[in-house]
């Protein structure tokens, strides 16, 4: 059994905001304990996955490692059972393709897996590299200082998904609130409430008021581009069709809520962080300006580096075994990705950010048939971005000491102070 | 010999995108550059998501 100090650290929101507490304590269970079962207080105990190979291998095995049966998210035994009394016994507030399995999660992923292709994004380029060189034509404006974070890459991944989905610019600032408060439900800056949370109940009711406002605005929307459809994301999911039947109104809902929310905010987190990383890297800033071909490798290494996806849940749907452990059918396993991308098995000097480094075979995706949907838009937008900034930026350095979010799911920076000139 | 038979073909990954060009190959998975599509073993998966290789489709680049 995992030590108990380290079963609360890995759960402990204010641990990711700190950033070295958690790498510590996943570096030892890598080292000693790489496939141990945590209780932390107010829990049901879980497996944890770290290595790099064992998260492989459980989310290739997506008949047997299920998403929908519990909660995919760590989630405290007490809201558990609150959100089961709502939901009519489901663990999920949404119903998103996170919480779905076969042959729903294939059914739901194929409506706009197309969409998401590459070759599909291409046609989308142009317009994301006009709006990334707004973004960067503000930042000069700015005079040499700014917060890299809120000013630019909270703002830049939330306009393109918004205009892909389409939900207008004057709500922008309400969609990049209610993300924040869904995903910074634990910290005080973000949540609904701006203050530390109470209890399970005060939590509960936090995010239910949160995903309620989301439905209320996607269901206007719905019916919307039900009645006149656009090219846009919102008319693919009002008007799709799962068998000859629209899709279910909570799938629906969830799967707008998806894109509003994580559509951006990884991108934005990994945008911040990438920075960051630079500026507080001179050698590799260096290295990155004198060549441009080392952008794609840049780009792969803020992935990498940032993770923004700190975990997900999955239950084991038949009894098994692991490492030797045996895994009793329903157990929760918590498959750590910022653990599987410092895996000193996998990764050279995995605690050093390195622009060029290669390979980089970094699981901040996730891996099987649940891999995230968006990654190619989101490469893409941080591409353009990199593309359009570096060539600008002749001097970067911190301005003051960067903040993360206290979030143990979907975080990153939520502030970093930089000083830089540009031309 | 038709320019269909001598030519390259891409195949997709119909989870994640990746793409299988067979003018390439994938040497780093020690699948030799010109490797047809019929030759790679049918337990290969894909080097991005482990997508079995029955869910690849052939598209054109």
């Amino acid at each position: 059994m995992i030590p108990q100090e380290i079963a609360q650290t890995i759960i402990d929101p204010k641990a990711y905001a700190d950033g070295a507490r958690v790498d510590d304590a996943f570096a030892r269970l890598r080292k000693d304990m790489p496939f141990a079962q945590a209780h932390p207080e107010g829990f049901d105990p879980f497996w944890v996955v770290t290595k790099h190979a064992d998260i492989l291998a459980v989310e290739r095995q997506n008949e047997l490692f299920h998403n929908g049966d519990r909660a995919t998210t760590l989630t405290p035994i007490e809201v558990d059972r609150k959100v089961r009394e709502m939901m009519g016994g489901s663990p999920h507030l949404v119903r998103s393709l996170v919480q779905m399995d076969n042959p729903d999660h294939f059914a739901y992923r194929k409506l706009t897996q197309s969409w998401f292709m590459p070759q599909n994004l291409k046609k989308l380029e142009a317009r994301i590299r006009e709006i990334a060189k707004g973004f960067i034509d503000r930042m000069a404006d700015m005079g040499g200082n700014c917060d890299f974070a809120r000013d630019v890459a909270f703002l830049y991944p939330l306009h393109v998904i918004m205009e892909v989905l389409g939900v207008p610019e004057s709500d922008e600032p309400r969609m990049l609130k209610l993300t924040q408060e869904l995903f910074g439900s634990a910290d005080p800056d973000l949540n609904r409430n701006r203050a530390e949370i109470a209890d399970a109940d005060a939590a509960l009711a936090q995010i239910g008021a949160t995903v309620g406002e989301f439905i209320e605005y996607f269901n206007a929307m719905t019916e919307d581009r039900r009645a006149c459809p656009r090219d846009d994301l919102a008319s693919v999911i009002a008007n799709g069709q799962i068998g000859d039947q629209p899709l279910g109104h909570l799938e629906a809902m969830s799967y707008y809520i998806i894109a509003a929310t994580a559509g951006h905010d990884t991108t934005s987190n990994t945008t911040a962080g990438g920075l960051w990383a630079l500026a507080e890297n001179p050698g590799e800033f260096a290295k990155l300006k004198s060549d441009a071909s080392l952008i794609p490798s840049y780009l792969e290494e803020s992935i990498r580096w940032v993770t923004p996806v700190k975990h997900f849940m999955r239950s084991a749907a038949a009894d098994t075994e692991m490492h030797g452990q045996k895994i009793a059918k329903g157990d929760w396993m918590m498959l750590s990705y910022p653990s599987g991308n410092r895996d000193e098995d996998v990764f050279e000097d995995p605690f050093a950010f390195r622009v060029d480094r290669s390979p980089n075979k970094h699981v901040a995706f996730g891996y099987g048939a649940h891999v995230c949907l968006g990654q190619h838009l989101g490469r893409m937008e941080m591409r353009i971005l990199w593309e359009e900034l570096l060539p600008r930026l002749e001097a970067l350095e911190l301005a003051g000491a960067p903040k993360r979010m206290e979030a143990n799911f979907v975080c990153g920076p939520k502030s970093v102070p930089i000083s830089y000139r540009m031309h | 010999m038709s320019d269909r038979k001598t030519a390259w073909r891409t195949w997709q990954c119909m989870t994640c995108g990746f793409i299988y060009d067979e003018a390439e190959g994938l040497p780093d998975e020690g699948i030799e550059p010109g490797t047809r599509w019929e030759d790679i073993p049918g337990d290969w998966i894909c080097p991005l998501c482990g997508t079995p290789k029955g869910d690849f489709e052939m598209i054109e680049i």
